[in-house]
């Protein structure tokens, strides 16, 4: 359990720090710690979810200079809810995995947005949705499913190993 | 279990919501200020482990470009050796072939410009073979010079080839002088690709090493004044008839690529047109 924390929260941003300047496409980036909080949840649990969503957005918040605790908040309840839901939603298939987290980001995004509006976010709703958070709901399934096959993969390996 | 997980939610969430409700009410700097004591330390991990990896890529790209690099610039390197060498080859056949030219633009005797095409270079028999024959008024006997001086004379007379015998053979005898003595003798070569001043006693007393020594014109084969070697040691026969004087060839025998066949009349002095300061 510690482990997989400690890998979702420094992996993550790790791969946050270092990937997605190389990943950017037209101003669009991916949120890696969000989608590893969301495939490790699935396997992992609500409360794992939690925890790691919180501690990852409170580093992205921290990363980021903006409102304290909005990362943090969002990602923590999509880890819990996405942890708590995964067994009825058949979490383990690929399909549901890259799907979900598309529609996870999106509503993530839309989270995000609502608690921001609270502190007076300028910007409008359907410019942050059609330039920020559905972008990057695509762009975050798509770098889930290269994950998804990546981790598929490494545990056929291993079971072929064992 | 569900109790836990939803405890543990609930207290995320009055965690974020009190950090949000400080930040609200103007304390942001304390919120942000308790929480980077905990996360700037893991930012920094973070960027360090980061900066490592990417500080590793960056040494592995730049051996592999410096590899590239490496091996281009050994390409280049190689490529430009040969160039050296052809550009420094032909410039050296320029010169030579420009002190052919001169010489035989200055000499009073028809010559026919020949090219060493190959050489016989035992002890028994020193040679050369000359891209001239028959063809080119080529006979035997002729006289072959280089610009630096004596090479020897041709012996065998072929169609578009000559068989020039060099001072160095065993058989070659040519009539010589000291310059500076007037001494008279023989030149004659030696199996260990030697040549020797032949003279007598009672002519040579005066005779000293750096003496050089020069084509006599006495038989009418060879001009009169083309170098042939200086005087590298004396041989003192004691009271014998004859002694001998080794000599350093003015020609390099070995090197020569062109040379000079005297077709016409060799019955000239022609040492002004050799050097003669060594």
């Amino acid at each position: 359990m510690r482990t997989a924390l400690a890998l979702t929260i420094f992996g993550g941003g790790l791969l946050q720090a270092s990937l997605v300047p190389a990943l950017r496409i037209a101003d669009v980036a991916p949120d890696i710690p969000l989608i590893v909080v969301v495939l490790l949840a699935l396997r992992r649990g609500p409360e794992f979810g939690c925890v790691s969503g919180f501690a990852a957005g409170v580093l992205q918040d921290m990363a980021t200079g903006g409102l304290l605790g909005v990362q943090a908040l969002t990602k923590a309840l999509v880890g819990f809810i996405i942890g708590a839901a995964g067994g009825r939603l058949r979490g383990t298939q690929p399909l549901v995995q890259v799907l979900g987290l598309v529609l996870l980001t999106f509503v993530e995004g839309l989270g995000r947005f609502t608690l921001m509006k609270l502190f007076r976010y300028p910007a409008p709703f359907g410019e942050v949705m059609t330039y920020a958070v559905l972008p990057q709901a695509l762009y975050n399934g798509f770098v889930a499913a290269a994950l998804v096959f990546a981790m598929v993969w490494t545990e056929s390996f291993r079971n072929h190993a064992s | 279990m569900k109790i836990r997980g939803l405890a543990l939610l609930g207290c995320v969430v009055l965690v974020c919501l009190v950090l949000l409700t400080l930040q609200a009410r103007g304390h942001s700097s304390q919120a942000t200020d308790a929480l980077a004591k905990v996360t700037t330390p893991i930012q920094s991990v973070l960027a360090k482990v980061n900066r490592g990896a990417f500080g590793v890529w960056a040494t592995y790209l730049d051996w592999k470009n410096v590899r590239a690099e490496n091996k281009r610039l050994r390409e280049d390197n190689r490529r430009l050796r040969v160039e050296a060498l052809q550009v420094g080859e032909t410039a050296d056949e320029n010169r030579r072939l420009r002190r052919l030219l001169a010489l035989r633009e200055q000499l009073p005797i028809a010559t026919v410009p020949g090219e060493v095409i190959a050489r016989e270079w035992g002890g028994w028999v020193r040679s050369l073979t000359v891209n001239r024959g028959r063809d080119d008024s080529i006979v035997r006997l002729t006289a072959v010079l280089s610009p630096d001086g004596l090479i020897g004379r041709v012996v065998e007379v072929r169609p578009g080839a000559s068989i020039v015998q060099v001072l160095t053979d065993p058989a070659s005898t040519v009539g010589a002088h000291v310059v500076r003595t007037r001494t008279p003798g023989i030149v004659e070569g030696e199996a260990r690709g030697t040549i020797r001043f032949k003279f007598m006693a009672r002519d040579g007393a005066g005779i000293q090493v750096g003496d050089l020594v020069v084509s006599s014109g006495q038989g009418g084969m060879f001009p009169r004044g083309v170098p042939i070697g200086r005087v590298r040691v004396i041989e003192d026969h004691g009271s014998a008839l004859f002694h001998y004087a080794v000599l350093s060839p003015s020609v390099d025998f070995a090197r020569i690529d062109e040379v000079l066949l005297l077709t016409g009349d060799t019955a000239h002095d022609v040492a002004a047109h050799f050097p003669t300061d060594g």
